[in-house]
C-alpha cells in the first residue's frame, strides 16, 4: 500500500512539473485553441474558448491516472489508490501554480516581463474565464476526477483483457483483408504494380487542380524539400558522407537563377530554362570544388567542414562586400519565371506541376544510380571505406561524384525555389535548411525514396497544417526525432535492407561473434 | 618467372621496423605461405603490397611492374585480391552485392550509362549478375545471395569474402589466415578449396596462416618472418627442421 502511494506521488510530481512547463511556454494555450476551433464549441475569443483547455487537462490527467495505476492493476482498490495519489499531486501542483499566477495577476504584477506566455488574457484563460478561487478549484477538480477515472478505466481494461481482445480483433481483420480474394489477386498479378503506380500518378497529377492557392504553395515547398532530400539521400544515405552544409548548394542554385534572370544587381536577364540548367551545373561544380579539399576527411571531420562551408556561403551572400554583386541582405528581387511554349508559368499551381516533374526526374535518376555499379560503389564506401578501396573502387572519385550529384539536385531545388518566390535572400539559406533536410531523411528512412517523400510531408507539410504550432516547431522536431530514434530507428518507410539490418537480431538464429567480425585491430 | 616479388621491402612505424628488408619471390601458379609469430609483420607486409602502407624502402614487382606509389584501387585493378584476417565484408549489403562490388574493376559502365540505362550497361549488369551467382555457387553459398552479409554464419562469411576477392578475376590472391576460427574439418575443406582455386582457376596463392597442419599440408614453399625479418625460407620439410624457426616459435632453449 505504501509503495503504491509512493509510486503514485512520484508519477504525479513528474506529470505536475511537466504540465506546468507546458503552460509556461504556452503549448497548452495553443493546443486548446486548435482543439477549441476543432470542436467549435465556443466563440473564437481566447478567454471564451476554455473547453479546449478542459479537454487537454482531462486527457493529460486520464493518461497520468492510467500510468500511475500500472503499478498494480490486479485489484480495483490498488489502482484507485495509486491513481488518486498521482492525481492529487498533479491537481495540487497545477492548481497551486494557477493560484499563484492568478493571484499575482490580480495584484496587477506584470509577469509577462519575465515569462512571455503569462499575459493577463492567458491567465484568465487558465482560470476558465472565472474568478480566482472557482477557477483554481475547477482545475483541481478536473485533474483529480479524471486522474482517478483514468486509473479505474485502466483497471477495467486490464480486467476485461480489453487490450488483448482489441489486438486480436485487429489481427483477425488484417488477416481477413490480406487473404481476401481481391488482395491476393492484386498481389499475384504482375500488372498490379503498374496499376498502383498509375493510380498514384493520377492522384499526383490531379492534386494541384483541387488544392487552393495556399495549399499549392505549401505543397510546392514540400516538393522542394523532397528534391533536396533525394539529393542528400545520395550523399548521406548511399555514400555515407555526413554533409551538414547542404544548404550551400541550394543557395548556389537559387542565386544562379536569381542573378542571371533578375534585372538587378547584374542585369543579364537570360531566359529561365538555360539558367535552370546552369544552376544545376554550377551547384554540381561547387560540389566538386568543395569536395576536392574536404573529401579526404572522414566522418565527424567532414560534417564539421561542410557545416562551415554552408555558413561561409550564407555569410558571403549577406556581406556588404559582395552586396554589389549578390544583392546583400536584401537579396534579389524580380527573379523571372519560366514560360512553356509561350505559356508563362506564374501561378502556384503551375509551379507545383513543374516541381512534381523535377521530382519524378530525380526519382528516376536516383533509382537508376542506386541500382548500378556506381550505387554499389557508394554503398560499399559507406560500409567500409578501406575495403571498398581494396575492391578497386577509386573512393575519392566516387565520393566526389556523390557530392556533385547531391549538389546538383539541391541546385535544381534552389533554382525552382527562387523562381517561384521571385525572390531569394540570405534568410532562405540558413543552417536550419540543412538540418531540416537531414531530419526528413532520418524521420522518413535513410536510403529510401518513399521515405524521403514521407519525411518531407511530415516535417514540412504537417507544420503547414498545424500552423498554430509554428512557435513550437523546433520543440516538436526534437521530440519527434527522439521518439523516432527510440521506437523506429529505421524511419517511417525505411529501405528494405535497412529494416533487415536493424531488426536482424530478431530474425537471427546463429549469433555472430562480434570479436570475430569486428574491425581489424 | 615470379608473378609477385618484393625486394628488400622495409616498413617502419616510428623506430620499429614492422617489416625489415624482406625479399620474397612467388612463382606463378604456386601456393606459398608466410608464417611467423604474432606481430611478426605478416599483415603489414600484405598492407605494403596492396598499397595501404607506403613501403619506406625497397620495391614490389607484379609481373615485373613496380607497385610503388600506386593507390590500393590501382593495385587491385592489376589483378591482386586479398582477404582479411578479421572478415571485412560490407555488412549491410547482400551476399550478391558484396560479390558485385568485388567485380567493380571488371565492369566498365559509368554514371551516364547508369542514369540512361544504356543497353551496354544492362547487358553488362546481367552478365555480372550471372557471374556473381556462379561464384556464389562455387563457394557453396547457393541460394543465399539475397541475405545480408552480416546475417551469414562465420564460415560462410569467410567463403563469401573469398568469392568477393575472386570476382576481381585476380591473378594472385593474398589470403590472411583463411582458416582462423575453423574446426579441423572445416580447415580441411578450406584447404581443398584453396587448392581448387589454383588448379581450376589458375590463381596464384599467397597465404598467411597459423595452423601448421594447413601450412604444411598445402604450401609448396614457406617464408618465415619474425620481428619483421625473414629468418628462414624453404619447403615444408626444411622449415620443420629449421632450428631458428623452432626457436622463434617455441622460445630459446627448445631448439
Amino acid at each position: 500500500m505504501k509503495d503504491l502511494i509512493k509510486q503514485g506521488l512520484r508519477l504525479g510530481l513528474v506529470f505536475g512539473v511537466v504540465i506546468i512547463f507546458l503552460i509556461l511556454f504556452g503549448l497548452t494555450t495553443t493546443l486548446s485553441d486548435i482543439l477549441g476551433d476543432f470542436v467549435n464549441l465556443d466563440s473564437n475569443t481566447r478567454t471564451g474558448n476554455s473547453s479546449g483547455l478542459m479537454i487537454i487537462f482531462a486527457i493529460l490527467s486520464l493518461w497520468a491516472g492510467s500510468r500511475a495505476s500500472a503499478a498494480d492493476r490486479s485489484k480495483w482498490k490498488s489502482a484507485l489508490v495509486s491513481g488518486a495519489a498521482a492525481s492529487l499531486v498533479i491537481g495540487l501542483f497545477v492548481a497551486a501554480f494557477i493560484l499563484l499566477v492568478g493571484f499575482l495577476d490580480s495584484k496587477e504584477i506584470a509577469m509577462r516581463d519575465y515569462l512571455a506566455q503569462l499575459d493577463h488574457l492567458s491567465i484568465q484563460f487558465l482560470l476558465f474565464g472565472r474568478s480566482l478561487i472557482p477557477g483554481v478549484l475547477m482545475t483541481f477538480g478536473i485533474f483529480f476526477f479524471f486522474g482517478i477515472l483514468g486509473a479505474l478505466l485502466a483497471y477495467w481494461f486490464e480486467a476485461k483483457n480489453a487490450g488483448e481482445v482489441i489486438q486480436k480483433q485487429v489481427f483477425i481483420l488484417k488477416e481477413k483483408v490480406l487473404d481476401s480474394k481481391l488482395v491476393t489477386q492484386y498481389k499475384e498479378n504482375p500488372i498490379s504494380k503498374w496499376i498502383g503506380y498509375g493510380i498514384l500518378g493520377i492522384v499526383v497529377f490531379l492534386m494541384p487542380q483541387f488544392l487552393g492557392k495556399y495549399w499549392n504553395y505549401a505543397m510546392g515547398t514540400v516538393g522542394i524539400y523532397v528534391l533536396m532530400g533525394l539529393g542528400l539521400n545520395i550523399v548521406v544515405g548511399l555514400a555515407g558522407l555526413l554533409d551538414l552544409g547542404y544548404v550551400a548548394f541550394f543557395a548556389i542554385g537559387a542565386y544562379t537563377a536569381g542573378l542571371l534572370t533578375a534585372p538587378a544587381p547584374i542585369a543579364l536577364q537570360i531566359g529561365f530554362w538555360p539558367v535552370l540548367i546552369l544552376s544545376v551545373v554550377f551547384a554540381a561544380f561547387a560540389g566538386i570544388i568543395l569536395g576536392i579539399p574536404v573529401l579526404r576527411m572522414r566522418g565527424d571531420y567532414l560534417a564539421i567542414v561542410t557545416l562551415g562551408f554552408g555558413e561561409i556561403i550564407r555569410v558571403l551572400i549577406r556581406s556588404d562586400m559582395m552586396s554589389p554583386y549578390l544583392g546583400g541582405p536584401q537579396g534579389i528581387r524580380d527573379i523571372a519565371g519560366p514560360s512553356f511554349f509561350g505559356l508563362s508559368i506564374n501561378t502556384e499551381k503551375a509551379y507545383l506541376y513543374l516541381i512534381i516533374l523535377a521530382i519524378l526526374l530525380t526519382i528516376v535518376f536516383t533509382n537508376s544510380l542506386q541500382n548500378s555499379r556506381v550505387g554499389r560503389a557508394w554503398m560499399a564506401m559507406r560500409e567500409d571505406e578501406t575495403v571498398a578501396q581494396a575492391m578497386g573502387i577509386n573512393t575519392f572519385y566516387y565520393k566526389l561524384m556523390a557530392f556533385a550529384t547531391g549538389a546538383a539536385f539541391a541546385g535544381l531545388g534552389g533554382a525552382l525555389f527562387a523562381a517561384r518566390n521571385q525572390y531569394t535572400g540570405p534568410a532562405d539559406h540558413t543552417l536550419m535548411v540543412s538540418i531540416n533536410v537531414l531530419c526528413l531523411l532520418i524521420v522518413g528512412g535513410m536510403g529510401s525514396i518513399p521515405g524521403v517523400i514521407i519525411g518531407a510531408f511530415v516535417l514540412k507539410g504537417l507544420p503547414e497544417i498545424l500552423r498554430e504550432l509554428e512557435l513550437y516547431r523546433l520543440l516538436v522536431f526534437g521530440a519527434l526525432l527522439v521518439i523516432m530514434m527510440i521506437i523506429r530507428p529505421e524511419g517511417i518507410w525505411p529501405a528494405p535492407r535497412r529494416r533487415m539490418e536493424l531488426h536482424e537480431k530478431e530474425l537471427e538464429i546463429l549469433p555472430t561473434d562480434d570479436s570475430l567480425v569486428g574491425k581489424e585491430g | 618467372m615470379s608473378i609477385l616479388e618484393t625486394r628488400n621491402v622495409t616498413k617502419r612505424f616510428g623506430g620499429l621496423s614492422a617489416v625489415d628488408n624482406v625479399t620474397l619471390q612467388i612463382p606463378e601458379g604456386s601456393i606459398y605461405a608466410i608464417i611467423g609469430p604474432n606481430g611478426a609483420g605478416k599483415t603489414t607486409l600484405y598492407n605494403c603490397i596492396t598499397g595501404f602502407y607506403p613501403a619506406d624502402e625497397g620495391d614490389m614487382l607484379f609481373n615485373g611492374q613496380s607497385l610503388l606509389g600506386l593507390s590500393p584501387d590501382r593495385i587491385t585493378k592489376l589483378g591482386i585480391s586479398r582477404t582479411y584476417q578479421n572478415i571485412r565484408l560490407f555488412p549491410a549489403m547482400t551476399a550478391l552485392e558484396n560479390i558485385l562490388v568485388g567485380a567493380h574493376p571488371q565492369l566498365k559502365s559509368n554514371w551516364v550509362d547508369a542514369i540512361l540505362r544504356t543497353p551496354r550497361q544492362r547487358a553488362e549488369e546481367k552478365k555480372a549478375l550471372e557471374k556473381a551467382q556462379d561464384l556464389l555457387n562455387f563457394v557453396g553459398l547457393k541460394g543465399k545471395g539475397d541475405l545480408l552479409a552480416s546475417g551469414l554464419p562465420y564460415g560462410e562469411q569467410r567463403r563469401l569474402e573469398m568469392a568477393r576477392a575472386l570476382a576481381n578475376n585476380p591473378k594472385i590472391i593474398l589470403l590472411d589466415e583463411p582458416t582462423a576460427g575453423m574446426n579441423p574439418n572445416e580447415s580441411v575443406t578450406m584447404m581443398r578449396f584453396i587448392e581448387s582455386l589454383r588448379d581450376e582457376l589458375k590463381i596464384t596463392i599467397l597465404l598467411i596462416e597459423h595452423d601448421m597442419k594447413v601450412v604444411m599440408g598445402i604450401s609448396e614453399f614457406i617464408y618465415v618472418l619474425d620481428f619483421g625479418q625473414l629468418i628462414a625460407k624453404g619447403t615444408p620439410g626444411e622449415i620443420q627442421k629449421n632450428p631458428q624457426v623452432i626457436e622463434s616459435y617455441l622460445g630459446r632453449g627448445a631448439a
